[in-house]
C-alpha cells in the first residue's frame, strides 16, 4: 500500500526494449470493496495521458477508481490526480441550478428562465450587431461530441468566426508544429514507441509532473536492462531533469538556439539520414544555413549552458538508433514557440527517425480532450482537419450541414482566443459564452481580463461545474454535469480514443453541456436548406456518428469507430477505418506525409510573423507528400530584463494540481499536498535580496504583483518560478488579487499557433515580511527527490515546510491491487 | 554620378522610413497585440537590413550614415502614442486607425520592396553574385513583411468593417 501522494509514480515494474510494459493496477476507494455495486469503464481527465479506468459506484454516487489493467495507455496504473481527483464530483461546491445576474448580485433560477435570458439576447445580438458579435470560448475538458456541438452551431448555426477552446493556452503550438512539418494535426507516433526507444529526448516537457504515468512508462524503461539514454531541456531542475545524461537549462526563452546548436552538430557529425532527408523532405539546404550561425559556443552565450553540454546532448541524439522526442509547455507557452516545437520535429526528420518503431516525435497535448477540441473543429481548423482556405474542404462541410457554404465563415482563420477577447475589450464581440474553463485565472494579465469580462456592454454567460472566479462575472450561470456524470469520447496525445460512460446522474439540476447546448440549438431555430432542424441529435452517439463520418478520408478519419466498437476496446488510436478496423498505430509508416495542397490542413506560415500562406504559392512548392523543414534563427524576447525587472518569470504546473484547482481543490489529499502558492527562488538570487526560506516576498512586473513565500529551491540564477494554479475563489477576500502568476504576465502570443507567452516575464522581487511574522505557512511537497537513486525502491518525497508550522498530508489511501 | 551609389541610398531611406513607421504603429497600437508585437520584431529587421545596405554602399563609393533617431525623444513620443492607444482601446474607432495603419506600412514596405527589384537587377547585370545573394535574402525577407500586412489586413477588416455599433 502505497502513499501515492508521497510515491507519486508508485512503484517500479522494469522492463527491457521491445517487451511488454508490465501491469500494475491502482485502485482508490472511498468504500470497503464489497460495497461497490458496479464499475463503468471511462478514461481519467486529468492530463492529456488518458489512462483507461473504471468508475466504482455506490448509492448513486461515485466512490472510486481502478485503472484498466487491459488499457493499451496506462496497463493499469493511475496517477495522484487520476486516483483522488474524482472526489470533487461529489464535493459539496458543486453548482446544482442556473444563476442570474439582477444588479450586483447572481440569483438562482430555473433553466426555463436561464435559457429565455441567454436566447433573448443571443437573438437580439445577433439582430443588432450581426454573426460576428457572437463568440464562443471552450475547453479541452469537454467531450468530442460537445465539441461538435459547438462547432456546428458556431460555425453553422450563428456563421460566426468566434470559436475558440482554452486549448489555445495548452497545445495550440502541437497542434500548429505538426501542421507545419506535416502537413496535418496527429501526433505521428505511439507510446508503444517509448518501449522500444533507445534514446529519449524531452524538450520543455515535465514529463513526471505533467503526465505521471506516461513517466512511470519512460521510469521503467530507465529502470530497466537497456537504459535508453536521455536529454532534458529545461530551465528547471524538475524531476525528469534529474533522471537526464545531460541536462541543458538553458536561460527561458532560448529554445530555438539551443535546438538550432544541436541540429547544426548533427549535420557537422554527419550524424543524419541522407537518404531519408533526400527522399522524404524539403527545405534541408536553407536549414542547414541557417543552424550554421549557431556554433555551440555561439548557443552557449545566449542560453548560459556549457558548449560541451549542448555537443554531448546532439552526440547522444546523434548516435542512438530509436529516438522518441517529445515536446511541451516549455517550448509552447515561450516566445517563438511553433519555430522551436518545428526544430524538435527536424532533429526526428534529419535522424529518419519516424513513422517507425521506437522513433518518433511527440508534440504533446496538455489537456484531456484537446485532441478533441482540435478534430472536431472546436478551435483553430475546420471539422476533420479541414483546411479553412480549401474550398473543396469547406463545400464538404457545408454539404454535411445542409447549408450554403457562405454561411461558414472561411475568409480568413477561425479567430483565435487571444483576438476575440480583443474584440470583446473594443466591443465588437457584445455575446461570449464560456464553457468549461476559467480564464480569469488562466488567462495572462488578469486585471485586462477582468476588466474586459466586467463590461456591462458583454453579455457573459458561463457554463461550469463549480463557482469560479469567471462565474463570478457571469451573466448568467449554467450548473454543467462533469465527466463520470455524462457519455462521450475523447482522444488522447497518441490518438486513442476512449468512450467514457455515464456512471451516475448528475447533482440537482445540473445538465451536460451537449444537453445544454442542444436546448439552446432548438430555441435558437437554426435550421438547414431545407428548414429543418440544423442540430437534429437526441443524444452524443448521435452526434458522434455524424462527427466520424466527417472525418471519412482525412487524416484523423473514424469513420469505422463506434460506440459499440469502443466498448469492447482497450482504446483505439486513429485512424479507425474499413481497412483498418482495429485502428491505427503509427502515421507515415511509408512516410508519405499529408502536404498535398489538396489534402493538407493548412498551406502554413511564416514561421517569425505568421505571414499566411495561400493556395498558389503552396501548389508552387508543393512538397507532394514530403515532410516540410522549416527553419527559424532565434530572436530575443520582447520584453528583455532590465534594472527595474532583473529576473525572468516562468509560470508552471505542479503535480497535484490541475489548471486552476476548481477540480483539485476539491480532492483532500491533493488539496493538502500543494495548498497555496509559492515563488521558486534561486538561492543566490535570494541571498541579494535579503530573502530567506519562507520570507513572503511580492513578485512584481510591469503589469501587476502578487504576495507569495519564497522557497530557495531555485536551479538557475536570474529565473523565478511561480505554480500558475492559484486564484482567489478559496480565498478569505477574492477581491484582493495578490496571489495567481497570470497577475504579473503580459498578453503577447505565438505568431503562428498564437499561444498565448507565459515563460518569459521580466519581474522583481522584495521581501515584504519575516517568515516568523507574516510569512505564509507554505507546503511544498517536492515528489521524486530521492526517485533518481539506483536501487530499485520506491521514490520517496522530501517534503519542505519553509517559514511557518508543517502542515501534513493528509495522505492518501491509494492501494496498488496488484 | 554614382547611380548605385543613390539607388542604395534611397533604398536605405525607404528602409528607415519604414523602420520608423514599424514603431510608430507599434505604440500607437499598443493595446491590438497582435499588431503591437510583429511590428516591433519587424521594425528590427528593418534595422538590420539599414545596417546592410550601408555597408553595401561603403563598396560602392557612397557614405550613408546611420539613421539619428534621439532615444529619449523616440521614446516620449512612444509613450504618448501608447498612453492614447491604451485610452481608445474600448472604442470601436479605434479599429479604423488599425487600418489605416496597415494601410500605410503597406504602400511603405512596397516602396522598399520596388527598391529590392532594382537593386537585384544591378547585381545581375555588374555580375556581383555576393551582393545578388544578400540582396535576395533580404529582399525575401521584406516580401514576407508585405504577406504579413496581408494576413493582418485580411484577418482584422471584417470584424471592423462589418460590425453594427
Amino acid at each position: 500500500m502505497a502513499d501515492r501522494i508521497a510515491d507519486v509514480w508508485g512503484e517500479r515494474t522494469p522492463f527491457a526494449a521491445g517487451e511488454r510494459w508490465p501491469q500494475r493496477v491502482d485502485q482508490f476507494l472511498t468504500v470497503p470493496a464489497e460495497r461497490v455495486e458496479r464499475w463503468v469503464p471511462s478514461a481519467c481527465v486529468l492530463c492529456s495521458n488518458g489512462c483507461g479506468m473504471d468508475v466504482a459506484v455506490a448509492d448513486g454516487r461515485i466512490v472510486g477508481v481502478r485503472g484498466r489493467a487491459a488499457d493499451r495507455v496506462n496497463h493499469g496504473r493511475l496517477g495522484p490526480k487520476g486516483l483522488f481527483g474524482w472526489q470533487a464530483n461529489n464535493s459539496r461546491e458543486r453548482l446544482t441550478q442556473p444563476l442570474v445576474r439582477v444588479g450586483a448580485e447572481l440569483r438562482p433560477t430555473d433553466w426555463e428562465t436561464a435559457m429565455e435570458v441567454i436566447v433573448a439576447r443571443s437573438k437580439e445580438v445577433l439582430a443588432e450587431h450581426g454573426p460576428l458579435a457572437t463568440a464562443f470560448y471552450t475547453s479541452g475538458q469537454l467531450f468530442a461530441e460537445e465539441y461538435y456541438a459547438q462547432t456546428l452551431i458556431a460555425r453553422g448555426g450563428i456563421g460566426t468566426p468566434h470559436l475558440d477552446g482554452n486549448t489555445r493556452l495548452c497545445t495550440a503550438t502541437a497542434e500548429w508544429a505538426l501542421v507545419e512539418s506535416f502537413g496535418s494535426d496527429g501526433n505521428p507516433g505511439s507510446y508503444t514507441d517509448i518501449d522500444l526507444c533507445d534514446t529519449l529526448f524531452l524538450v520543455g516537457h515535465n514529463a513526471a509532473e505533467t503526465q505521471t504515468v506516461l513517466w512511470s512508462r519512460m521510469l521503467d524503461r530507465l529502470r530497466g536492462p537497456d537504459r535508453p539514454r536521455v536529454v532534458v531541456i529545461d530551465p528547471r531542475q524538475t524531476p525528469t531533469a534529474r533522471e537526464a545524461d545531460v541536462h541543458l537549462a538553458i536561460r527561458p526563452g532560448t529554445n530555438v538556439a539551443v535546438l538550432n546548436a544541436i541540429l547544426g552538430e548533427l549535420i557537422t557529425h554527419d550524424w543524419i539520414d541522407r537518404a531519408f532527408v533526400d527522399a522524404h523532405t524539403t527545405g534541408f539546404p536553407e536549414l542547414a544555413q541557417v543552424v550554421a550561425d549557431y556554433p555551440p559556443q555561439r548557443a552557449a552565450e545566449v542560453c548560459a549552458v556549457p558548449a560541451e553540454a549542448i555537443r554531448e546532448a546532439a552526440r547522444i541524439i546523434g548516435t542512438g538508433s530509436r529516438l522518441v522526442s517529445t515536446v511541451l509547455q516549455g517550448v509552447y507557452q515561450s516566445h517563438q514557440a511553433t519555430a522551436a516545437a518545428v526544430q524538435v520535429n527536424n532533429v526526428n526528420l534529419l535522424r529518419g527517425m519516424i513513422g517507425r518503431p521506437g522513433c518518433t516525435v511527440f508534440q504533446m497535448n496538455g489537456q484531456p480532450t484537446a485532441e478533441n477540441t482540435r478534430e472536431t473543429g472546436a478551435n483553430g481548423a475546420l471539422p476533420g482537419f479541414r483546411n479553412w482556405q480549401n474550398d473543396v474542404h469547406v463545400r464538404e462541410l457545408a454539404d454535411a450541414w445542409n447549408i450554403d457554404a457562405s454561411r461558414i465563415p472561411h475568409w480568413a482563420p477561425p479567430t483565435h482566443a487571444m483576438e476575440i477577447f480583443r474584440h470583446c475589450e473594443d466591443g465588437s464581440i457584445r455575446f461570449l459564452w464560456v464553457t468549461g474553463t476559467n480564464p480569469a485565472v488562466s488567462l495572462p494579465e488578469l486585471h485586462r481580463i477582468r476588466a474586459i469580462y466586467g463590461q456591462d456592454r458583454l453579455f457573459l454567460v458561463v457554463s461550469d461545474a463549480f463557482p469560479t472566479e469567471t462565474t463570478a462575472l457571469a451573466d448568467v450561470v449554467l450548473p454543467a454535469a462533469m465527466w463520470g456524470e455524462k457519455t462521450g469520447c475523447y482522444t488522447n496525445a497518441d490518438r486513442t480514443v476512449h468512450l467514457s460512460e455515464q456512471a451516475v446522474d448528475p447533482p440537482g439540476q445540473a445538465r451536460s453541456d451537449f444537453e445544454i447546448l442542444l436546448e439552446y440549438a432548438r430555441r435558437m431555430e437554426f435550421t438547414d436548406n431545407d428548414g429543418q432542424p440544423l442540430v437534429n441529435w437526441t443524444c452524443p452517439e448521435e452526434a458522434w456518428r455524424d462527427f466520424t463520418e466527417l472525418t471519412r478520408g482525412r487524416p484523423c478519419d473514424q469513420s469505422a469507430l463506434t460506440y459499440d466498437k469502443l466498448r469492447d476496446s482497450s482504446g483505439v488510436q486513429w485512424p479507425c477505418t474499413e481497412q483498418a478496423p482495429g485502428g491505427t498505430e503509427r502515421l507515415y509508416t511509408n512516410h508519405d506525409f499529408f502536404t498535398a495542397p489538396d489534402i493538407c490542413e493548412d498551406y502554413g506560415h511564416d514561421l517569425v510573423t505568421g505571414a499566411q500562406n495561400e493556395a498558389d504559392e503552396y501548389r508552387a512548392h508543393d512538397p507532394d507528400g514530403r515532410a516540410v523543414i522549416k527553419a527559424a534563427h532565434y530572436l530575443p524576447p520582447h520584453e528583455p530584463v532590465d534594472d527595474e525587472y532583473p529576473l525572468r518569470l516562468t509560470t508552471g504546473r505542479k503535480v497535484y494540481h490541475w489548471h486552476t484547482r476548481t477540480k483539485t481543490a476539491r480532492a483532500p489529499q491533493l488539496q493538502a499536498a500543494a495548498p497555496d502558492a509559492w515563488a521558486e527562488l534561486h538561492p543566490d538570487d535570494a541571498a541579494q535580496l535579503g530573502i530567506a526560506d519562507g520570507d513572503l516576498v511580492r513578485v512584481r512586473s510591469r503589469r501587476g504583483a502578487i504576495e507569495v513565500p519564497a522557497v530557495l529551491r531555485g536551479h538557475r540564477p536570474g529565473v523565478v518560478f511561480v505554480p500558475f494554479h492559484y486564484g482567489y475563489f478559496d480565498q478569505a477576500d477574492p477581491d484582493r488579487h495578490n496571489r495567481a502568476a497570470n497577475e504579473l504576465t503580459r498578453t503577447e502570443w505565438d505568431p503562428v499557433s498564437k499561444q498565448p507567452i507565459y515563460k518569459v516575464t521580466a519581474v522583481r522581487v522584495q521581501k515584504i515580511a519575516d517568515a516568523a511574522v507574516g510569512g505564509r505557512p507554505v507546503v511544498i511537497t517536492e515528489p521524486g527527490l530521492s526517485a533518481t537513486r539506483d536501487d530499485g525502491t520506491a521514490g520517496g518525497t522530501a517534503r519542505g515546510t519553509a517559514g511557518g508550522t508543517a502542515r501534513g498530508t493528509a495522505g492518501g489511501t491509494a492501494r496498488g491491487a496488484s | 554620378m554614382n547611380k548605385i551609389g543613390k539607388l542604395l541610398e534611397e533604398l536605405h531611406d525607404a528602409e528607415t522610413g519604414l523602420a520608423d513607421e514599424y514603431r510608430g504603429v507599434a505604440e500607437r497600437q499598443s493595446t491590438d497585440h497582435g499588431t503591437h508585437y510583429p511590428c516591433h520584431t519587424l521594425a528590427a529587421q528593418c534595422d538590420q537590413h539599414a545596417e546592410r545596405i550601408r555597408a553595401w554602399a561603403q563598396r560602392f563609393g557612397k557614405d550613408i550614415s546611420a539613421p539619428k533617431r534621439s532615444d529619449a525623444l523616440a521614446s516620449a513620443a512612444g509613450s504618448l502614442r501608447h498612453k492614447a492607444s491604451e485610452t481608445f482601446a474600448r472604442r470601436p474607432e479605434s479599429g479604423l486607425l488599425l487600418l489605416r495603419d496597415l494601410r500605410q506600412l503597406y504602400l511603405k514596405a512596397e516602396a522598399v520592396n520596388i527598391h529590392w527589384i532594382m537593386l537585384a537587377q544591378v547585381a545581375q547585370a555588374v555580375r556581383d553574385q555576393e551582393l545578388l545573394e544578400d540582396v535576395s535574402g533580404l529582399h525575401q525577407q521584406t516580401l514576407t513583411q508585405i504577406k504579413w500586412l496581408k494576413t493582418r489586413v485580411k484577418d482584422a477588416s471584417p470584424q471592423i468593417l462589418v460590425v453594427t455599433d
